[in-house]
């Protein structure tokens, strides 16, 4: 059943409900207006029967004809007054009761008369008399109680039947809103989860699908969305693989086509103008091309190690050991550069899970970076440091010419570069290293003042789900 | 006049061009060739299209503008159609992809002078 009906079903049973005991408290009041009219005719009758009585009491003292007269004036009159409301009489009573009450005022008026016409003789129609006269004062008496009884039950059973309706009509409002509104917020949390793990690429889906109602077909359509999403973001990788593999040929033929041109120039050169050259020159010549050849092996090289991205080797090490065998390895580039390397390590750093190869090669292009960005006999510095929440930085600074703040964007991508010699792929192999083994690598520079690369790598040794992993 | 931001292109052409008898004067730069031509005309300007600082583009309008007389050979790794357009509109008077053949080069350059 969808929502929709469901509210507006249990918003009309909640009417009719309140319609129905409306309904019964009208019919309650009616009752009781009825029987009250009756106690208020029952009283006027009663009256007008105990002033029946007084004048007989009166006749019986005074022997006066006026005292029966009077008699019979108000039984006559409670006879018509009986007559004009014996229909709401009969109501509450019953007709039975009608009929004994007129036979009680016709025995009554019968004695009356026998007294009348037996001028003094009356010590047994006294009696009779009495009787009579008790048992009508008794017949008020019982149904006035009676009805009274009846008027006060009515009135106090209908005010807990009011209370009770009204807490059942407050519980089931406040049952169906719970119950409703947490179907509706269980489902939108549901939603709400799917909709984060797509947001981060993890295209799941709500099983739970076992309503028909609103919220069932937004799950479903949110369900079909994710599949849809999934489906575009492989054509989408797909796509931007392509695009990649477009740059890449782009960047290799860049790289490639200017040392081709220089072996090129110096072969045709040869060709035709080696007997006019010496022998220093021709030497020259061949040197240059073995250097154009390195040149472009290098650019080849690069790129297979770009492209391998081969899974990297986890080993728990030391960040100061690797960093000391790199600089060891630069040293003598570094000599020629007449550079002279300025380590400060931190001891007592946490150990960290690596791949030592990977992370010596990082280091050893920062290291060739800045000693060709400095002019000979500038200062490299290389620091370790604990970071917080378990990180460790290495620092890679140089007094170089630094990067202008416009190429900073684009230094970590493939075949960027600012020199001629560059391949454009050390840095971007670097920053794809420092990524795998989930770290940072970031670039602060200065134009004339130097470059600071900030590599962070998480410790290794506190976080034990690193060791599930492998 | 060459121009180009390798040393051994400029070192290559300037080696064959004065083998053939004319007189060469390299210039790894747009600038410093700029400069140059400000003191000294030239028949022929052989310049790169891609350069740091002030590329071949820019060699070719400043040639056009103020030494209307030199000529200008383009020469680029970038061969594609769009600098091709641009160069021949810039009224370039030839233009070669490379690697750069030394003989198409040396002819461009005879043809440049008998005009």
């Amino acid at each position: 059943m969808k929502i929709e009906h469901k509210i507006l079903y249990s918003y009309f049973f909640n009417v009719a409900f309140i319609v129905l005991i409306g309904l019964f408290a009208l019919q309650n009041m009616n009752q009781v207006l009825e029987k009250l009219r009756f106690v208020e005719i029952s009283d006027d009758l009663n009256a007008s029967f105990l002033e029946m009585r007084i004048s007989e009491k009166n006749y019986f003292l005074y022997k006066d004809e006026k005292w029966i007269a009077n008699i019979h004036e108000n039984i006559n009159d409670s006879m018509r007054a009986i007559e004009a409301t014996k229909d709401e009489i009969s109501r509450v009573i019953g007709e039975n009761n009608l009929q004994l009450l007129r036979s009680y005022l016709d025995e009554y008026s019968k004695v009356i008369d026998e007294i009348d016409k037996s001028g003094g003789k009356y010590p047994r129609l006294e009696t009779e008399l009495r009787t009579v006269g008790g048992k009508l004062r008794d017949f008020f008496k019982n149904k006035t109680q009676l009805e009274r009884q009846k008027v006060n039950d009515i009135i106090s059973s209908a005010k807990s039947l009011l209370f009770i309706s009204f807490l059942c009509i407050l519980f089931l409002a406040v049952v169906l809103g719970r119950v409703v509104s947490k179907k509706i917020v269980v489902s939108l949390r549901a939603i709400e989860g799917l909709a984060l793990s797509i947001a981060e690429g993890n295209f799941s889906k709500i099983e739970s699908v076992n309503s028909k109602d609103e919220v069932g077909s937004v799950i479903l359509a949110i369900n079909r969305m994710s599949e849809e999403l999934e489906d575009r973001g492989e054509e989408i990788i797909q796509a931007k693989k392509l695009a990649s593999l477009g740059i890449l040929t782009a960047g290799v033929a860049h790289e490639l086509i200017n040392p081709l041109n220089n072996i090129s120039m110096i072969t045709q050169n040869s060709l035709e103008l080696y007997d006019y050259m010496s022998k220093e020159d021709r030497l020259a010549l061949l040197n240059r091309v073995n250097e154009e050849t390195k040149r472009m092996e290098a650019v080849v090289r690069n790129l297979l190690d770009f492209s391998k991205s081969r899974e990297a080797k986890l080993k728990e090490a030391n960040i100061n050991d690797i960093v000391r065998k790199s600089v060891q390895l630069m040293q003598n580039t570094l000599d020629l550069s007449n550079i002279e390397p300025n380590i400060n390590l931190e001891r007592n750093l946490p150990r960290v899970r690596v791949d030592e190869h990977q992370i010596e090669q990082v280091l050893v292009n920062l290291i060739v970076n800045a000693a060709q960005a400095m002019s000979p006999g500038g200062k490299l510095s290389i620091e370790t440091r604990k970071g917080d929440e378990d990180k460790v930085y290495i620092y890679v600074k140089d007094t170089g010419q630094g990067i202008p703040p416009e190429y900073l964007p684009n230094i970590f991508d493939p075949f960027f570069s600012t020199k001629s010699s560059g391949t454009g792929l050390g840095l971007s192999v670097s920053y794809g290293i420092i990524k795998n083994h989930k770290g940072n690598i970031r670039v602060e520079s200065t134009v004339r003042v130097g470059t600071t690369f900030t590599i962070e790598l998480p410790a290794y040794g506190r976080t034990k789900e690193t060791k599930n992993e492998q | 006049m060459v121009i180009d931001d390798e040393k051994i292109v400029v070192d290559m052409a300037k080696m064959a061009l004065e083998h053939d008898g004319y007189i060469v004067e390299t210039f790894l730069n747009g600038e410093s060739a700029l400069a140059r031509l400000k003191e000294e005309t030239f028949d022929i300007v052989v310049t790169d299209f891609k350069m740091k600082g002030i590329d071949g583009m820019e060699v070719l309008r400043t040639v056009k503008e103020h030494y209307p007389k030199t000529k200008v050979i383009m020469i680029t790794a970038f061969a594609n159609l769009d600098t091709a357009v641009e160069a021949l509109r810039g009224d370039v008077f030839d233009f070669f992809p490379k690697p750069v053949k030394i003989k198409e080069l040396k002819s461009a350059i005879e043809r440049a002078l008998e005009k």
